[in-house]
C-alpha cells in the first residue's frame, strides 16, 4: 500500500497498472510510472504500447484491470479530484453545433467551474491559444488546428494543477507546436504539473523533465533525458588513413570500426585516449574527437530493438 | 450546474436539427389549419369564413358541442400528429444523441469531468427530453390558445397533454437509449424502438384476442401468461385516453347526449352522479395502472441502459 507520505508528494503516482481487453489482450502489464509536482513528463513509445490505455485510465475514461496509485495525492479514479485537471484527448470530437466560447463554456460548467469564472477565462485562454477571432464561430467550421487550439484552451479552463495532455501537437503547423512548447513552459513555471503522450519525439525532449518509454505495456525506461542518455553516450574519434592493422585491438578495448571512424561507448575517456594513443602509434591521423549523446529517438529504437522490457523500479522520493 | 450545462448542450443540439424545425413547421401549420376554422352558434366556417355551413355537434355554446370540437382536436390532432407522426419524428430526432455522446473522443473529455457515470448517463437523458418538452409545450399550447381564444372552449385539462405526451415519449425514449449504448448506433436504436413500440401496442392487445374468441380462455396457462405478459411493457395506447379524459374532465358526462340532466327526475339525477362517480374511480385507476405500470418498465430498462453505460470503456 501507499504511505501517506508519499501520497502527496507525486502529482501522479501509478503503481501496478494493468489493462486487459477481452480475456486475451495484455495493453498494460503492470505500469509503474512517477510524475513530481510542477514537472513536465513525458510518456513514449511505439503505436499500441498503451500509451492512450494508461492515460484514459487516468482520466477514468477507460476501467483499469488493476489500478493502485495516487493522483493528485488521492486514490486514481477519484472524482473530486478530476476538478483540478485538465485533459486533452488523442483525436477528440466536440460537438460541431457549439462555437467554441460556448464549448468552453459548457466543459467548464462539468468540471464545477463558477460562471463568473468561466466567462473570464474563456476570454483570456482563447486570447492566449489565438482563437479570440473565432470565439462565435461554430466549430463545424474550424481547421483540425484550430480544434487542437481549441482542445488546450479547454483543458485549462479550471485552472488545472495537473494537465494531461494526449499528443497535444497533432494537427498543429510549426508556429503552433512552438505555442504549445511556450504554453507549456509557462504552466510549469506557474508550478503546474503536466503529464505529455506524444510521438514527436523531439517535442518531448524539448521541454520534458522527465519521461518514461512504454514499451509492449510495460515502462521499459524512465528518468530524466540526462539519466536516460547517459549510459548512451558515445564518442566518435575520426581519422585518414588505413585502420586495418589495428582492427583487432581496436576491437579488443571494446569499441568498434567504422570507415575512418572509431565509436568509443560509454563515458569512459581513457578508453577513449588509449584510442588516440593506438591511432598515433599507427602513423594515422587524427582529425576530430565527437562525444555523441542519443536522443530519445535514439534510446526508443535501442528500447525496441531490446526486446526484453522489463518493469522498471518505483522510486522511493519525487 | 451540471445538469444545467447538459440541458443547455441538448437545447443547442435540438435547435441544430432540421427535424426540430420541421416539427415546428408542422404545428404552426395545425394551428394556422386551426384558426382558419370558427364557430359562432351552429354556424361553422372554414378558410376564415370563406365557406360555412350549420351543425349543432359543433356549437362551443353547449356541453355536446364544446366536448365534441375538444375531442376532435384531441384525437385528431394531438393524437394523430403528435402521437404517431410526432414521437415518430422526435425518436428519430433523438436517436442519435446518445451515440454521439458517447462516441471515441467526444465522451473522453465528459467522462474526465467531476461527474460519476450513473450521474451523468441520467442528466443526459433526462437532458435529451428537452427536445420533445419544447415541441409538446409549442404544440398544446398554441392549439390551447386557438381552442379558448378563437373557439371559446376554455379547457385548461388539455395542457396536461404535454406531460401525458413526455411519457408516451419517455417510454419509448427509454428502449432507444438501451440500444444505443449497446449498439452505438442511431439507425439501430430507431429501427428497434419502432419494433417495440408495434410490439408493446400487440402485446397490450394481445388480451382482447381472448374476448374475440372465448373457447381460448380454455387454456388457462396461455390465457394467464399473456394477461401478465399484457400488464409489462409500456402503455403506449393510453395517450389520447388520457390526454382526451383530462381534456374534458367535468364535462365529458354531462355532455353525454343520452342524459339530458334538465329533463332527469330526481332519482335518474342521483343514479347519473352515482354512475359518475363509479366510472371517475375506475378511470382514475386506470390511470394510475396505465402510467405507473408503465413507467416501472421504464426505470427498469433506464437502469439497465444505465449500468450498461457505467461499466463500458471509451
Amino acid at each position: 500500500m501507499v504511505g501517506i507520505t508519499e501520497m502527496t508528494n507525486w502529482a501522479v503516482d501509478l503503481i501496478d497498472v494493468r489493462k486487459i481487453y477481452g480475456k486475451t489482450i495484455h495493453a498494460l502489464r503492470g505500469v509503474n510510472i512517477q510524475v513530481g509536482r510542477g514537472e513536465i513528463f513525458g510518456l513514449l513509445g511505439p503505436n499500441g504500447a498503451g500509451k492512450t490505455t494508461l492515460v484514459k485510465i487516468m482520466m477514468t475514461v477507460v476501467r483499469p484491470t488493476h489500478a493502485l496509485g495516487t493522483l493528485l495525492g488521492r486514490p486514481l479514479g477519484h472524482r473530486g479530484k478530476l476538478a483540478g485537471t485538465g485533459y486533452l484527448p488523442e483525436d477528440h470530437r466536440f460537438p460541431g453545433y457549439l462555437t467554441g466560447a460556448q464549448l468552453l463554456d459548457y466543459y467548464a460548467a462539468l468540471g464545477k467551474v463558477p460562471r463568473s469564472r468561466r466567462k473570464v477565462n474563456a476570454a483570456k485562454l482563447l486570447d492566449r491559444v489565438g482563437m479570440s477571432e473565432w470565439a462565435t464561430t461554430r466549430i463545424d467550421k474550424y481547421s483540425k488546428g484550430m480544434l487542437q487550439r481549441l482542445g488546450i484552451a479547454q483543458a485549462l479552463m479550471n485552472d488545472p494543477e495537473l494537465m494531461v495532455l494526449d499528443e497535444p501537437t497533432d494537427g498543429l503547423d510549426p508556429v503552433g507546436r512552438r505555442d504549445v512548447r511556450e504554453l507549456l513552459l509557462e504552466l510549469k513555471s506557474a508550478g503546474k504539473t503536466v503529464f505529455l503522450n506524444s510521438h514527436l519525439l523531439s517535442e518531448l525532449e524539448m521541454v520534458c523533465d522527465r519521461v518514461a518509454i512504454l514499451v509492449d505495456g510495460l515502462v521499459a525506461r524512465q528518468g530524466t533525458l540526462d539519466e536516460l542518455t547517459e549510459e548512451t553516450v558515445e564518442y566518435r574519434i575520426a581519422f585518414s588513413g588505413d585502420a586495418r592493422a589495428i582492427q583487432e585491438k581496436v576491437e579488443a578495448l571494446g569499441a568498434s570500426l567504422g570507415a575512418n571512424v572509431i565509436t568509443v561507448s560509454g563515458h569512459d575517456t581513457g578508453k577513449v585516449n588509449a584510442m588516440i594513443d593506438l591511432l598515433r602509434a599507427a602513423d594515422l591521423s587524427v582529425e576530430s574527437v565527437q562525444p555523441h549523446r542519443f536522443s530519445l529517438e535514439d534510446i526508443l529504437v535501442q528500447v525496441l530493438a531490446d526486446q526484453s522490457a522489463t518493469p522498471v523500479a518505483r522510486p522511493v522520493h519525487p | 450546474m451540471q445538469f444545467w450545462a447538459l440541458i443547455v448542450d441538448s437545447f443547442r443540439e435540438s435547435v441544430d436539427r432540421k427535424i426540430f424545425w420541421v416539427l415546428v413547421g408542422l404545428t404552426l401549420l395545425i394551428t394556422l389549419v386551426m384558426l382558419s376554422v370558427g364557430f359562432a352558434g351552429e354556424e361553422v366556417t372554414l378558410f376564415f369564413g370563406m365557406w360555412s355551413t350549420e351543425t349543432d355537434r359543433f356549437n362551443p355554446l353547449s356541453d355536446i358541442g364544446r366536448a365534441n370540437l375538444v375531442g376532435f382536436v384531441v384525437y385528431l390532432l394531438a393524437s394523430t400528429m403528435m402521437g404517431w407522426i410526432g414521437v415518430t419524428l422526435m425518436i428519430i430526432a433523438t436517436a442519435g444523441a446518445f451515440p454521439a455522446f458517447s462516441e471515441r473522443g467526444a465522451l473522453d473529455v465528459v467522462l474526465a469531468k467531476p461527474i460519476n457515470r450513473a450521474r451523468l448517463f441520467l442528466y443526459k437523458y433526462f437532458a435529451t427530453m428537452v427536445f420533445v418538452v419544447l415541441q409538446g409545450t409549442l404544440f398544446f399550447v398554441l392549439t390551447f390558445l386557438v381552442m379558448w381564444l378563437r373557439w371559446g372552449v376554455w379547457a385548461p385539462g388539455y395542457l396536461l397533454s404535454i406531460v401525458f405526451l413526455v411519457l408516451l415519449f419517455s417510454y419509448l425514449y427509454c428502449v432507444s437509449v438501451l440500444v444505443a449504448v449497446k449498439t452505438q448506433s442511431a439507425v439501430a436504436a430507431i429501427l428497434l424502438t419502432l419494433f417495440a413500440w408495434v410490439l408493446f401496442a400487440l402485446i397490450h392487445q394481445a388480451p382482447s384476442v381472448f374476448e374475440t374468441f372465448p373457447d381460448l380462455k380454455k387454456r388457462r396457462t396461455v390465457y394467464v401468461a399473456v394477461r401478465v405478459a399484457s400488464w409489462i411493457p409500456p402503455k403506449t395506447g393510453d395517450f389520447p385516453y388520457l390526454a382526451a379524459r383530462w381534456s374534458q374532465a367535468g364535462t365529458s358526462i354531462d355532455a353525454l347526449p343520452y342524459f339530458d340532466m334538465d329533463t332527469a327526475t330526481e332519482l335518474e339525477r342521483t343514479q347519473i352522479e352515482r354512475a359518475r362517480q363509479v366510472e371517475e374511480q375506475e378511470l382514475a385507476k386506470n390511470q394510475f395502472y396505465s402510467i405507473g405500470s408503465s413507467l416501472l418498465f421504464e426505470i427498469v430498462v433506464v437502469l439497465l441502459a444505465m449500468w450498461t453505460f457505467a461499466r463500458k470503456d471509451y
